[in-house]
């Protein structure tokens, strides 16, 4: 499964905010329509095409290794990408952002893309933080913004793909040292995309042809 | 077929629910239906494995049967069967079985379901089979399967995992053996795993951990962080021009995370294992590899020197033979580096103990007693190992192989320990694996006096061949900057970082030990005191390369050295107290080179002022920038903070000498215990602010339409304050109040005029600083009704600019004692009283303040035909910066009389006017009273006196200094007139009953300015205040004796005290006018 480049993400936030989920949602739309079951993962890898050309995703969940320093200060760096998520129900992990954020600015490169995510947007009913309250966070920290629902799919693939749109053109830019893979960016085997229409690895091969239900 | 057409939706077979327990059973018969993974299968395998999990997770949470099924079935046995099948794309369906079992693990919440799923031992099973880990999806779904199940780990579950009779751990042995990894995810994932486990309270778990693995593992670890550093190492030797900065970047990362890696092993705080691990790290990194680069190449005995010391203090008889030429070395630099590294990161107490004593004592010496018994601590019960960085003997996958292989192979692994010992000249003897009866018998042998004694005697016959304390010697010569400073930044982070090590070094065991480091006379605390005055010597001079934060940080370290051990004085002698000061006077002298009558000038310091504020010395986070590690260098292009580099141009120059200057002052200050009263240059909290409510009454406005860049027109009026410019809008509520809409520093003002419209004038507003590259404050035109008006505005503002520049400017000369500037311009003395008195003013006054706070305003500006005069109303915080006011533009002896004379004349007059005046109770009585609609009497008696005073003002000020710039003659009046009435409301406070409190605080003001002025200002000021005002004169003597009094000191007090029936005393105090 060849491809032009590897890029690292890391999901970051509170726990309960659906990260995994998320995840999850993304590498392996198989699971969306589960009725009341919150499934996730903490690691997946799907094949995208950006500009024709295969980038892999590759994700991982830092669920469960906040309790140790040298834990958290390893894993922003070497991540190209990050997306900063939060559940719109409930304010305290929105309020928690600004920890987060610093965290991340303290420890990734500077180069690292961050998408700030506003989950669980399909429970409106429910809402405790503004749409116009992420917006304006995500532009005073100068991040991209978008609100998601892990349960629904809403925006779900669009937030990976942008945030791999931004960490490409910054590639093109010359910012980003590809070399260097301590970035988060790894150039493929091949950088050659034969065969472009092959599903991604692991779940996105059984999606292609998902008829179970 | 059935199986190649069933999943596709075959009606029948198939239940409709896709979670239920039916649904499991179908998925069972297709498992049971294909064993044998192939091409044609696959896809219908993964689409199982899938439903499983997601049946499994919804039985955890609404059936259980769901999982007894799962159970009696034995379905994992299937996964496994599936995982061992080399062919048919195995790798695809590994990676959807790992998975799965991922969402399975991760997902449940059922404890007992939990259970169930460890009891019968096939996740051990799953854990030790080998998939294909060069596919970096198994690879990271496989060490994710093991981290999520590290984190289910706790007493209970670890019976699942670890077996005590057959000594396995798969859990934790497969993972650590990827913790060298390529993939750094990976790495961090075996890190956390093994944290995890080490958390476990487990003792025949953590018993197995350090038998059978701790050495081997903890021998790979470090021979895999000392590898990484001497890749490091040759990073910063072939990087001489900061070209491959992203790299040494990366791998001063990379170390910080191993350090503090270890660090969380050793916060864990497990006896044993911490024992083992510190002796690794000491004996096979930090002593042979970095405490070995201290000494200088190309390598003599010393470390043999230091080998034999250590073994002295732990009693044991090592032979020496070291193979040093050959031994691995870091430049002293790189030593310099991680040396202190260690000690920011690290705060195990034995270890980094044991460190401090090596560095500090590395010889035998009178403290080898008491350092013995820190080491003796915590290596009771240890081996003697040489220390040498060598690899290990035998690679962590073999060593973890023959632990599990043989339950009882420590023999073998000796052995083979031994073998490969001689073999690649690594001097470890190999006793990791040694039972505690063999150790026992080993310390027994080891510790008979005789020996002992010899030991002794052979170390010490030694030692006075060699320098007594070569590696503090090399630390201390390192701090030499005759050169430059690229040592000795580093040397000086090193002595930080062990004197402020968080819990491992207490600052006084550290410091004691240093004073007592003697050697005859030579005492290495008064080496290193003096060490640290000469950088700092060297630093005040104009054409040093000391970097500033090199300084800051020898600064800040001879704070701490010379602390005072109990209250008493620091302990420095007077004679080294006045080298600090005399380099201040130097850095001072440099300055003073720089001082130009120049914009650019007054931007800087007042910039480098706010950045030394902003900047808190850490250095750990110094410590994190790898370009430290590089030759000090000058261009910016480099990316480099400034402090970190030399400066680059005039400008720079400038700057840093600005900083040395305030650093060295801030230093003198403590040492003298002194507060600073004349920084910063303008105090914020008595500046307006925005929608502030300014009391414009006989302001002087400009009104004018505002026209923004997008054409956005307001309408405001133009205020000129002495250090601001404010827009005001008029206030709703009160009449001839405006709210401040808009604040900016008349010093940052730039006017253009307008070519076409002689109406109209460009005004820019900067940030300030001398960055000008931010976007402006403000910058937008200024409509005036008529060409006059504008032609007004121009001048004003033009002239508060040049009026708050030279201000400031002179308050600098005085900051840096600019000779023939100081004495010379009395005038602008009431700048720095301004800020000074201003703050006393607001510490004394009202401290808090809302947004609508009322504020009195004031102009100071020329007076133009057809503007109003201003007047003050008094509130809490008004009355100090009237006074100041009141300051401007005139001397100093001339405000103290007026001054005196008329708060007091005030006093008695305005109480008469205020009781003739109904409206006296109210605050706008105040401000009324006196503006154009007010009473006339009031009004022609007001300017009457004020005439008075203003001739009388400036004749005294004519006489008393000579050389003060008059002001001008239109000024005069204008000044005095609202000087005159700026002060009356504090008289009329007296008769007003909402004036208790700012009665209480107008003394008070007027002494901070009193005070102040006098602190300031010549000493011939005494002189001439005694024939003012007694009362004054007797609070010189205090004023300058200490700093700015609280309100409740003695002699304030019984001037306040006196105050509510004070009205005789003032009336007695004009008299002597």
């Amino acid at each position: 499964m060849s491809y032009a480049y590897l890029f690292k993400y890391i999901i970051i936030g509170d726990t309960g905010v659906g990260k995994s989920c998320l995840l999850l949602q993304f590498t392996d739309k198989r699971f969306q329509p589960v009725h009341d079951l919150t499934i996730g993962v903490e690691f997946g890898a799907r094949m995208i095409t950006i500009d024709g050309k295969q980038i892999k995703l590759q994700i991982w969940d830092t669920a469960g290794q906040e309790a140790f320093r040298s834990i958290t200060r390893s894993y922003y760096r070497g991540a190209a990408g990050a997306l900063l998520v939060y559940d719109i129900t409930r304010r305290e992990t929105f309020n928690h952002l600004t920890t987060w954020l610093e965290d991340a600015r303290q420890h990734s490169n500077s180069n690292m893309v961050i998408m700030l995510i506003g989950n669980k947007s399909d429970l409106d009913s429910r809402r405790e933080v503004k749409k116009e309250e992420g917006e304006a966070f995500a532009r005073e920290h100068g991040l991209v913004f978008m609100e998601t629902s892990a349960r629904t799919a809403a925006n779900v693939e669009e937030a990976f793909i942008n945030t791999a749109k931004e960490i490409y053109e910054k590639i093109q830019e010359g910012v980003f040292d590809i070399n260097n893979e301590a970035n988060g960016i790894k150039i493929g085997p091949q950088a050659s995309p034969t065969n472009p229409s092959l599903p991604g690895s692991g779940g996105a091969a059984g999606a292609a042809n998902s008829g179970c239900c | 077929m059935f199986r190649s057409r069933s999943w596709f939706g075959g009606p029948w077979n198939r239940p409709k629910n896709r979670l239920s327990l039916e649904h499991l059973k179908y998925l069972y018969s297709i498992l049971e239906k294909n064993t044998t993974v192939s091409e044609s299968n696959r896809g219908l395998l993964v689409e199982s494995l899938r439903c499983i999990a997601e049946i499994l997770i919804w039985g955890d949470q609404h059936d259980s049967l769901v999982f007894d099924f799962f159970l009696e079935k034995n379905m994992l046995s299937y996964f496994l069967h599936i995982m061992r099948q080399k062919s048919g794309g195995s790798s695809f369906v590994c990676v959807q079985l790992l998975q799965t079992l991922n969402i399975l693990f991760e997902n449940i919440r059922n404890e007992t379901s939990l259970y169930y799923l460890l009891s019968n031992n096939h996740v051990n099973s799953i854990i030790v089979h080998k998939f294909d880990f060069s596919d970096e999806d198994v690879m990271g779904y496989y060490i994710l399967f093991l981290k999520t199940l590290s984190l289910k780990l706790n007493t209970h579950t670890i019976h699942f995992f670890y077996n005590e009779h057959t000594n396995d751990f798969p859990l934790y042995t497969e993972a650590i053996k990827f913790f060298n990894h390529p993939e750094s995810m990976v790495r961090i994932a075996v890190r956390t795993i093994s944290l995890n486990v080490y958390k476990v309270q487990n003792s025949s778990m953590l018993r197995f951990i350090r038998d059978k693995t701790a050495a081997p593992y903890f021998s790979n670890l470090v021979w895999f962080i000392g590898k990484h550093i001497l890749e490091l190492d040759n990073c910063v030797r072939t990087d001489i021009d900061h070209q491959s900065n992203q790299k040494l970047s990366n791998l001063v990362a990379e170390h910080l995370d191993h350090l503090h890696y270890l660090n969380d092993i050793l916060l864990l705080d497990i006896t044993d294992l911490n024992a083992v691990l510190t002796e690794h790290l000491l004996h096979k990194l930090f002593v042979p590899l970095y405490i070995f680069s201290l000494t200088p190449a190309p390598p003599t005995r010393s470390l043999a020197v230091v080998t034999q010391n250590l073994a002295a203090v732990l009693n044991r008889n090592v032979d020496i033979d070291i193979q040093e030429m050959h031994n691995p070395r870091v430049s002293s630099i790189v030593a310099l580096y991680l040396l202190s590294l260690v000690f920011l990161v690290v705060t195990h107490a034995p270890l980094v103990h044991a460190l401090a004593w090596v560095i500090l004592n590395g010889d035998h010496s009178v403290f080898k007693e008491g350092a013995a018994e820190i080491l003796n601590a915590y290596v009771e019960h240890r081996e003697v190992v040489v220390p040498g960085f060598g690899e290990p003997n035998e690679s962590l996958e073999q060593a973890l192989d023959t632990v599990v292989g043989h339950v009882s192979g420590y023999a073998v692994s000796e052995d083979s320990g031994v073998e490969s010992a001689a073999a690649t000249e690594v001097t470890t003897t190999s006793t990791d694996t040694e039972t505690d009866a063999e150790s026992e018998a080993l310390r027994l042998r080891n510790i008979t006096d005789e020996e002992k004694q010899q030991l002794q005697q052979s170390t010490s016959a030694q030692s006075h061949l060699e320098l007594a304390k070569p590696f503090l010697d090399t630390v201390l010569h390192a701090l030499d900057c005759t050169e430059n400073d690229y040592q000795a930044l580093l040397a000086l982070c090193l002595i930080y970082a062990m004197s402020h090590n968080r819990d491992g070094i207490k600052n006084e065991w550290f410091d004691q030990v240093l004073s007592k480091s003697m050697r005859g006379s030579f005492s290495y605390k008064t080496a290193l005191i003096e060490q640290l005055l000469e950088i700092i010597t060297q630093s005040s001079q104009s054409s040093c390369r000391i970097r500033l934060i090199t300084i800051e940080i020898a600064l800040e370290l001879l704070v701490t050295f010379t602390k005072p051990a109990s209250d008493e004085t620091r302990s420095i002698t007077s004679l080294q107290q006045d080298v600090l000061f005399n380099a201040r006077n130097q850095s001072m002298a440099v300055l003073r080179n720089f001082y130009k009558s120049e914009d650019i000038f007054l931007d800087l310091f007042e910039d480098e002022y706010q950045e030394l504020r902003k900047a808190v010395l850490n250095v750990e986070f110094l410590c994190m920038d790898s370009t430290i590690l590089l030759p000090p260098t000058g261009t910016p292009l480099t990316g480099i903070n400034f402090t970190r580099r030399l400066p680059c141009g005039e400008v720079e120059k400038a700057r840093r000498a600005i900083r040395v200057f305030f650093l060295l002052r801030r230093t003198c200050q403590k040492f003298l215990s002194e507060k600073e009263s004349l920084l910063p240059l303008t105090h914020v909290v008595n500046l307006v602010q925005v929608e502030n409510v300014l009391d414009l009454n006989n302001s002087d406005l400009i009104a004018c339409t505002v026209v923004a860049k997008d054409n956005a027109k307001q309408r405001r009026f133009l205020v000129i304050d002495a250090l601001q410019l404010i827009l005001v809008e008029p206030d709703a509520k009160l009449l001839g109040w405006g709210v401040a809409k808009f604040v900016g520093f008349l010093q940052d003002v730039e006017v253009q005029g307008d070519k076409d419209d002689s109406r109209c004038l460009h005004i820019t507003v900067h940030r300030g600083g001398a960055t000008h590259n931010r976007t402006p404050l403000l910058s937008a035109k200024f409509l005036f009704d008529d060409h006059i008006r504008c032609m007004a505005a121009k001048q004003r503002l033009t002239k508060g600019r040049s009026k708050a520049r030279q201000k400031k400017m002179y308050q600098i000369a005085q900051l840096i004692e600019m000779p023939g500037q100081v004495v010379d311009s009395p005038v602008y003395a009431v700048g720095g009283l301004r800020a000074a008195a201003a703050a006393a003013g607001s510490s004394s006054g009202s401290s808090s303040r809302n947004t609508r706070e009322h504020r009195p305003m004031f102009s100071t500006a020329n007076r133009v035909p057809g503007f109003a005069a201003a007047l003050r109303r008094d509130n809490g915080a008004s009355a100090g910066i009237s006074r100041i006011q009141m300051a401007q533009n005139r001397s100093i002896e001339g405000i103290r009389n007026e001054n005196a004379a008329r708060s007091r004349r005030r006093n008695s007059n305005t109480s008469s006017n205020s009781s003739n005046t109904s409206r006296a109770t109210d605050h706008m009585a105040s401000g009324r009273e006196h503006s154009p609609n007010g009473s006339g009497g009031s009004k022609s008696s007001a300017h009457s006196r004020e005439n008075s005073q203003a001739r009388s003002g400036g004749a005294r000020s004519r006489e008393s200094s000579p050389r003060m710039p008059r002001p001008r003659s239109e000024e005069i009046p204008l000044e005095d007139f609202q000087h005159s009435r700026n002060s009356s409301p504090h008289g009329r406070g007296a008769g007003g009953n909402s004036n208790a409190s700012s009665r209480s605080h107008t003394p008070s003001r007027i002494l901070h300015y009193d005070q102040l002025s006098v602190h300031n200002a010549s000493p011939r000021e005494p002189t001439l205040l005694v024939g003012t005002n007694a009362l004054l004169s007797q609070m010189n003597g205090v004023a300058i004796a200490k700093e700015v009094l609280p309100v409740q000191s003695s002699e304030e007090t019984s001037f306040i005290g006196n105050d509510t029936d004070g009205e005789s005393r003032r009336k007695g105090a004009i008299e002597t006018v």
